[in-house]
């Protein structure tokens, strides 16, 4: 009888504790403050013409999630450049792009927007890492890599 | 409450009188006397009886009990899975794993660079937005080169993608940063 009451008082708890967890997450879940807002990414290429890139992008502060990818201001790259589908709802993302055509553009352009989730009041901040540029003839060129916060 | 209700007759006598108690004795006494071993028969198999039905009842106890503490369990243990959350997408194609090892210009790592001159490869054959077929000579040129990614017998747009999507993928880079 002692051994049934106690099986049933630790099945009881350990339902309990788990409700009490559950309830818990759900709270935190709703909790934090949500906002969205994109962010614009920019390659300068100077005067070289801009064929390819390839950037990684990662959030050192605050806590974001990515959750949508669009192309770029040129024409050459309005289309969704290539990402991993994993990386929406991650705070990290590697975007790449190219185009074969002749029509390339040049000096500072938007080459893509991110578009993020960003949980709680802490202002996120970003790290860019440009990993490859390339010109209409695929040879690396050097560029440089920046982004705008939007609202 | 506390009063007292004087028609409840609680002082009332409840012992029975002698000459009653003789009375009832003579009315309902058995005409015949039963022998001491045939009462104690029907008491040990009356007593036999009894204990088998507790024995059942708490071996029945017992493995119900050990059945709510099973499906607890189990509940317990569906709940820590969190079956709700599902994972998110991944790109685990095994067309995928094999453009990890598509280094198409040979530098060592698979970048966009990689599908960006495949992409020039395909188009300088003169065959823009179209397949290179394998029985052609340019067709089978590249395909020796182990340029058909996803292994149907074309090189086209389609190799060119798992190449890009290769470039791109998380795991593959343990972070560049």
């Amino acid at each position: 009888m002692k051994k049934c009451m106690v099986i049933s008082l630790v099945s009881v708890s350990l339902m309990l504790a788990l409700v009490y967890v559950k309830v818990g997450q759900a709270a935190t879940r709703i909790g934090p403050k949500v906002r969205f807002a994109p962010l614009h990414i920019y390659l300068d290429s100077g005067n070289k013409s801009l064929a390819a890139y390839q950037f990684e992008l990662k959030a050192t502060a605050g806590k974001i999630k990515i959750v949508g990818v669009e192309g770029g201001q040129h024409a050459a790259f309005t289309e969704a450049p290539y990402y991993d589908p994993a990386a929406l709802a991650n705070d990290r993302i590697i975007i790449a792009a190219f185009n074969t055509g002749r029509e390339l553009p040049k000096g500072r352009t938007r080459i893509a927007t991110i578009h993020l989730q960003i949980i709680g009041d802490a202002e996120p901040d970003y790290e860019l890492k440009l990993v490859v540029a390339a010109d209409a003839d695929a040879k690396e060129i050097p560029a440089e890599i920046s982004f705008e916060k939007g609202e | 409450m506390t009063e007292k209700k004087g028609h409840f007759d609680e002082d009332l006598d409840l012992r029975v009188s002698p000459k009653l108690s003789e009375d009832l004795d003579t009315l309902f006494k058995p005409q015949f006397s039963v022998p001491p071993e045939v009462d104690r028969a029907i008491m040990d198999q009356a007593n036999r009886r009894l204990v088998q039905r507790h024995w059942r009842h708490r071996i029945f106890r017992h493995i119900s009990l050990w059945r709510v503490a099973a499906a607890a369990a189990v509940i317990i243990f569906a709940f820590s899975l969190n079956l709700t959350q599902k994972p998110g997408p991944t790109t685990t194609s095994s067309f995928i794993v094999e453009a990890q090892a598509v280094d198409i210009d040979r530098n060592g790592r698979v970048d966009i660079l990689d599908a960006f001159k495949l992409a020039r490869h395909i188009e300088s054959a003169g065959l823009t937005g179209k397949s290179l077929s394998p029985v052609s000579s340019t067709g089978q040129a590249l395909e020796k080169r182990g340029w058909d990614i996803n292994g149907d017998g074309l090189v086209d747009r389609n190799d060119v993608d798992l190449v890009a999507l290769s470039a791109v993928r998380l795991d593959k880079h343990k972070g560049v940063l």
